[in-house]
């Protein structure tokens, strides 16, 4: 007798959100079956890579994570374009580093400034990140999304603390916004439900918050995956978001990230493409060769 | 089921502060209340007493049973304390509790027969916590072994197979479901317990009271025997007394995925209906989860 293995369907999917504008424009998420199971079901969107380029001078950076955008390094405008056009970044994720509280503490309207100058030099979607310090952020998100109104861009991290003033803005001037509740699917789940009262859930990207391979990968490889399966399994509407996974500053961070550039490379390479296989829809990455490498894993 | 009023615990400032101060008080309003409130046992929750722990025990003891005739559950890690709370008390009392570790085996479980007193046995080993239902019947199996040989009966033993909040991991609480029914098989005679309020540990507060009794009607129907609970919620005692049938009935149908027409229910039937499919693990937990 012929064996046939078994096919599990789902009936519900991800919900697709769609970052940037324009013919650049990208679509994420919409599966009805888990990463990479193009055998099992619709996968309409490949994943979003996003390179990342920071709003101050890096500290602490290997030089062969330097080295690339040397030439740039002191205008984030002319780093973002660099990133697009010569490392081929279809996303860009703009850190607003500079407004950290406990360092530079730039002003909203500063970093506003900065981030209008971004998004004008490219034309791909942005991802616009602040420190994770809730009242600050809350600030400056507020006042990026009102500046830059209309660019559809992904505002992170939106926290418990903060949520309604980040999403408020964020509706009102046509934004997505990425939650993040810490490596808990239950507070996860607690703050979609808060958001959904008031804001569009397609609009929404959960982050997990992420972790290096050999520094609690996998915690972060079994939220993600729950998520997944909480969301198609038991059809838990709430939990039927994108996923987006951020580990580029942990993974060079790592002592292994730091001793050789391979190594390095590798490191956060097999980070991300492990998120991917969890159920990760966008990955932000530091080392343009990095996403050269994912980008050649996927597509195969 | 049989009920245990939880209320009387050092984990409250003003218990804390009356044992201090023996002051008879605020102690005998607890118990009063309690005990009006229709609860079959009192637990004398008084932790490890690291302080004058033979003093502590036996003045509450008695101080207790001044105010009460409801017989005793004395819970403490503090095997001297537990001794001499044991010594005092006027009736069968309860030991809470033992577990299957070395020091429990050797420290408080011989309390049991000595004193011909209960014994609330957890499925916790050397090992720690098992993490399902087959490991804490494992646990359980070796534990009420040795509790036999001491010469302690099945029927003086309350297996505590150690509830977990639904907010910290919901799979256990799906775990304890499926060991309650286990129980009869592996240890006939002996009784089930838990701590409740454990379950809606960290919950909102306003909620708690709603996890903790759908909680009761559910284990209730897998057999379970008894439970520590909070020693105020009317609510439950009535639901346990049999006074709210239709709210069982509708645990028990939403429990077997019955077809029924949610929207139609009215506001607390709903709540119960929404809290049930939480605790069967169908839906993930968060504190909102009435609010979906």
């Amino acid at each position: 007798m012929k064996y046939e293995a078994p096919l599990e369907k789902h009936s519900v999917k991800i919900r697709e959100a769609v970052l940037g504008q324009g013919e650049r424009a990208i679509r994420i998420g919409g599966e009805n079956t888990f990463p990479f199971h193009f055998f099992e079901g619709s996968l309409p969107n490949s994943q979003g890579l996003a390179l990342e380029i920071i709003d101050t001078q890096p500290e602490n950076w290997a030089p062969w994570v330097l080295e690339p955008f040397q030439d740039v390094i002191t205008n984030p405008a002319d780093w973002a374009k660099k990133c697009v056009e010569v490392f081929g970044a279809e996303i860009l994720c703009l850190r607003l580093l500079s407004t950290d509280p406990m360092g530079k503490d730039a002003s909203p309207k500063e970093a506003a400034e900065t981030t209008k100058k971004v998004a004008d030099a490219i034309d791909v979607p942005l991802i616009v990140w602040g420190t994770g310090a809730e009242e600050k952020d809350s600030q400056v998100l507020t006042e990026v999304a009102q500046v830059c109104s209309g660019k559809n861009f992904l505002l992170g991290p939106v926290l418990k603390g903060n949520y309604k003033e980040i999403a408020k803005a964020a509706l009102e001037h046509g934004h997505a916004i990425v939650a993040q509740a810490s490596m808990d699917v239950n507070l996860t789940k607690e703050l979609n439900i808060a958001l959904c009262k008031f804001f569009p859930p397609e609009k929404i990207v959960l982050d997990t918050t992420s972790s290096a391979l050999g520094y609690g990968l996998e915690y972060t490889f079994s939220i993600i995956e729950s998520i997944k399966q909480i969301g198609l399994v038991d059809k838990d509407n709430m939990m039927l978001m994108p996923i987006l996974a951020d580990f580029g500053g942990d993974c060079w961070r790592t002592k292994e990230a730091k001793e050789a550039r391979e190594q390095g490379i590798l490191w956060e390479a097999i980070t991300g493409i492990t998120f991917l296989l969890a159920g990760a829809n966008i990955l932000i990455l530091r080392h343009p060769d990095t996403l050269k490498l994912i980008k050649e894993m996927i597509s195969e | 089921m049989i009920l245990i009023g939880e209320d009387l615990n050092v984990m409250s400032k003003q218990i804390s502060q009356a044992i201090k101060e023996r002051n008879p008080e605020a102690i005998r309003e607890c118990v009063v209340g309690q005990t009006q409130n229709s609860m079959d046992y009192l637990d004398l929750n008084v932790g490890p007493v690291t302080k004058e722990p033979m003093e502590t025990m036996e003045w509450l003891v008695k101080t207790v049973q001044e105010f009460t005739d409801l017989p005793l559950c004395l819970d403490s890690t503090n095997p001297v304390a537990m001794e001499a709370g044991l010594k005092v008390c006027n009736k069968k009392a309860l030991i809470n509790s033992a577990s299957g570790t070395s020091e429990s085996r050797e420290k408080m479980l011989p309390l049991a027969p000595k004193y011909s007193a209960g014994l609330v046995l957890s499925v916790i080993n050397d090992t720690g916590l098992p993490s399902d239902a087959d490991e804490r019947a494992a646990s359980i199996l070796e534990s009420l072994e040795f509790a036999n040989e001491q010469g302690l009966p099945n029927e003086d033993i309350w297996i505590d197979p150690v509830l977990l909040p639904v907010g910290v991991d919901q799979r256990q609480v799906t775990a304890y479901l499926e060991f309650i029914q286990m129980i009869p098989d592996l240890a006939p005679g002996a009784k089930s317990l838990c701590g409740l309020s454990n379950l809606s540990y960290g919950a909102p507060k306003e909620l708690k009271g709603l996890l903790n009794r759908t909680f009761l009607v559910m284990m209730g129907r897998y057999g379970q025997t008894s439970a520590i609970v909070s020693g105020f919620d009317e609510e439950l005692v009535r639901i346990n007394k049999g006074e709210m049938p239709d709210i069982v009935k509708l645990i028990h149908r939403a429990m077997d995925e019955d077809d029924m027409d949610i929207s139609s229910l009215p506001q607390k039937e709903l709540e119960y209906v929404k809290t049930t499919q939480v605790l069967m693990g169908r839906s993930l937990y968060s504190h909102s989860w009435l609010e979906v």
